[in-house]
């Protein structure tokens, strides 16, 4: 049977020539690319940064222990990302699920938390997409990256459905862990964007 | 199961081997650790901001490179995959250097005065 397994990998259509899956190294391309587009980003936010003409500035707004909270939570969420994955590499299902689960309620979380800070500039600090360099280049930034962990959260529930519908096992590792590099990308972007954006003054 | 995990191992891709679950965790530990120390340096009174902002963005470093090297397996991985993500990861810092550049955004470097 092992044998088996192991022809049948051999002829996996995933396998390109290089005998690299064509699937994961299409995500390792597409994350160097994202880099660069959140790079522009943060550029730009880095380079408007003192330049607004008028209020609210950013120390007038910024929650740091809320942000703080946030990004705890993504970086547990990368734990349990990782869980899940070594959970299926030993065709443990339904502890992939749950580890899988919990991370998407991590993630889920996370993006809660941005509502709530978005709400609270635009509602009490009167800052939209449109009041300053500031406001343009932060909701712009952070919104952008609150979309990527929005695409996670989907992603990983999706896979939820797929293991609880027995359609996910430890030959689907593959697909587990391109979604797990998609979610730890979105963690990365937050380390750079809260040290960036929010730490420092 | 054994079946299922040569075949999960084999359709892997070129990956190595993997950190173990307690790898994982240490790894989480030292980085909630860093982030820890991150937040609270902003509360300690007194300190040079030039030093403030080289620290924190050296932590923020460690922390990157901790996730995308045990986390994200790269460290593990194939050469391949190194260079399609570390080399636009160059690129991104060009781009943010650049675009600080274009617009005289660097605080460390002195304008001249005419």
């Amino acid at each position: 049977m092992a044998d088996h397994a192991a022809a049948h990998a051999v002829h996996d259509p995933n396998i390109g020539n290089t005998g690299l899956d064509n699937r994961k190294v299409g995500m390792w391309a597409f994350l160097g690319s994202d880099c660069m587009f959140f790079g522009s980003l943060i550029g730009t936010y880095l380079a408007y940064k003192g330049k607004s003409i008028s209020g609210p500035l950013p120390h007038e707004v910024f929650d740091i222990p809320l942000t703080s909270y946030s990004a705890a939570l993504l970086l547990a969420s990368s734990l349990t990302m990782v869980l899940a994955l070594a959970a299926l590499q030993e065709n443990r299902v339904k502890t992939a699920a749950r580890w899988l689960f919990v991370t998407a309620m991590l993630g889920l979380h996370f993006v809660l938390n941005q509502v709530y800070e978005f709400t609270t500039f635009v509602l009490h600090h009167g800052l939209t997409l449109s009041t300053s360099l500031f406001g343009s280049s932060f909701f712009v930034l952070t919104g952008f990256h609150g979309a990527h962990v929005t695409g996670g959260v989907i992603w990983l529930l999706m896979l939820v459905t797929l293991a609880m519908r027995g359609k996910l096992d430890a030959r689907d590792y593959t697909k587990v862990e391109i979604a797990g590099l998609y979610w730890h990308f979105v963690d990365i972007v937050w380390i750079a964007i809260f040290t960036v954006i929010y730490l420092i003054p | 199961m054994a079946e299922h995990h040569a075949a999960a191992v084999a359709t892997h891709g070129g990956g190595g081997g993997h950190a173990t679950v307690k790898t994982y965790i240490n790894v989480a530990i030292v980085l909630a650790i860093i982030t820890a120390v991150e937040v609270a340096s902003l509360y300690v009174p007194g300190v040079p901001g030039s030093v403030l902002v080289i620290s924190l963005l050296a932590m923020s470093a460690v922390k990157f490179f901790l996730v995308v090297g045990f986390f994200m397996h790269l460290r593990y991985d194939h050469p391949i995959m190194r260079a399609l993500f570390v080399g636009p990861l160059i690129i991104a810092i060009a781009i943010i250097l650049a675009v600080m550049a274009l617009f005289s955004a660097f605080v460390l470097l002195p304008r001249v005065v005419l």
